[in-house]
């Protein structure tokens, strides 16, 4: 196999993907930032190199003999708040990989962005062929991973193959990022939620798939990673339930639930740290088409059951300190 | 590395993180609460503190350092067991 790079290595798609790949007997080289969290990494033992956005020499440099770039490090802002700046930030920092790539002789860039730019069909569940026509509004996020998409569509210097995974749940999540409203849950914090839609897929799955889009000779150049599409009350009702919390309250409209969570984002904006409710997460609640991801399971991808997802989150988060170990008869 | 040395790497690290001066920063400060460090933070604090002073602390492990006096022990536990390893 050639050289492989993984972009984003330390974070959570990162951390399964490298392991996904090791387990194939390829040791990637890992991406990270010169300040970055690489706890996760050092004990796997691969080779780390600096790949700073904001310095093209050091993605030059660590892109030299690389064949294949699996890229999961695209800018998600922290906060919805500042659409225009998020875009132009995220467009930069695709385009610093892009140009390097070219100038470092990169074969295939696999790239991660998100079911956020699966379009709603008019004739079903909506497949790789659904794509926004134009940039969706109302959403930091979605215009985001839009339009990295449509830049990703004009690139003809090598093979681009996108991947839009649904939000992805699993072992690592040390940010606590598609986890926080699982988390909050578990904690019986009954986080508000908007009403409609979540698809979820496992992120050791979606590494899965990473690997396959990286070494098959023809990968599409399109596809959705998904699994299983739930209400997201009666998800949360079932997580209550997982894990004896109290039940999660009744769901907020999308006006009021987009209302709430900029409030908070601005809040968190100001005095450091997160939004309970992030507006990224209401926005693909609200707006989730109901997906078709069979085209993934056709080429001999397969999705495991929510409950082993849960699982193994549980099982990490409690090493993590971030949920109670279950008591013991001993103990209790 | 002296206890002092290595007590003044890691201010010297929480400091480049945090807005606090490392003459201001003590042993019992909660790495939270009075460096405002959220858990992100905090893991970079301890992945750069691993990669200056080569040392393999689990993720599982630096999740659980909220002080900087428990960040400080962890470096000085680690930094034992690799002599041990070593000799």
């Amino acid at each position: 196999m050639s050289e492989v790079l993984v972009l984003g290595a330390g974070g959570f798609l990162g951390l399964n993907t490298v392991r996904a790949f090791l387990s194939d007997g390829i040791t990637p080289r890992c991406g990270r930032r010169a300040r970055g969290n690489v706890l996760g990494l050092r004990g796997l033992g691969v080779p780390l190199v600096v790949t700073d956005f904001e310095t093209p020499e050091t993605l030059r440099e660590a892109f030299r003999g690389v064949d294949v770039l699996v890229h999961a490090a695209a800018h998600y802002p922290r906060f919805s708040l500042t659409p225009a700046e998020t875009i132009a930030r995220g467009k930069g920092e695709l385009d610093a990989v892009l140009d390097a790539a070219a100038a470092s002789g990169v074969r295939r860039l696999v790239f991660v962005s998100s079911t956020a730019t699966v379009a709603p069909s008019h004739t079903g569940p909506s497949t790789e062929a659904d794509l926004f026509a134009s940039c969706p509004e109302g959403s930091t996020y979605h215009a985001l991973k839009w339009s990295l998409e449509q830049r990703l569509g004009h690139e003809a210097r090598f093979e681009i193959v996108i991947a839009c995974p649904a939000a992805c749940l699993g072992p690592f999540d040390w940010k606590v990022g598609t986890s926080a409203l699982l988390l909050a849950t578990a904690r019986g914090a009954r986080p508000p939620h908007p009403a409609g839609r979540i698809t979820t897929v496992d992120a050791r799955d979606v590494a899965r798939a990473l690997v396959f889009l990286a070494t098959e000779a023809n990968p599409p150049d399109r596809l959705i990673l998904a699994n299983e599409t739930a209400d997201a009350h009666e998800l949360l009702v079932m997580l209550a339930a997982r894990y004896g919390a109290p039940l999660p309250p009744a769901s907020l409209d999308a006006r009021s639930a987009r209302t709430l969570a900029d409030a908070q984002e601005r809040e968190a904006a100001r005095v450091g740290g997160r939004a309970a409710l992030p507006r990224e997460l209401v926005d693909l609640i609200v707006h989730a088409p109901s997906i078709d991801a069979s085209r993934s399971r056709s080429l001999g991808l397969h999705y495991r059951p929510l409950s082993d997802t849960l699982d193994a989150w549980d099982s990490w988060a409690q090493r993590m300190g971030l949920l109670q170990r279950p008591r013991t008869e001993k103990s209790a | 590395m002296t206890d002092e040395l290595l007590t003044q790497r890691i201010f010297s690290m929480m400091a480049q993180l945090s807005a606090v001066r490392v003459a201001d920063i003590r042993l019992e400060h909660r790495l939270r609460e009075d460096l405002g460090l959220d858990s992100v933070c905090s893991m970079e604090l301890l992945s750069m503190m691993a990669e200056e002073l080569d040392l393999d602390v689990p993720m599982e492990e630096a999740a659980q350092v909220t002080t900087v006096a428990s960040t400080v022990d962890m470096a000085r536990r680690h930094l034992a067991l690799r002599q041990i390893a070593l000799s």
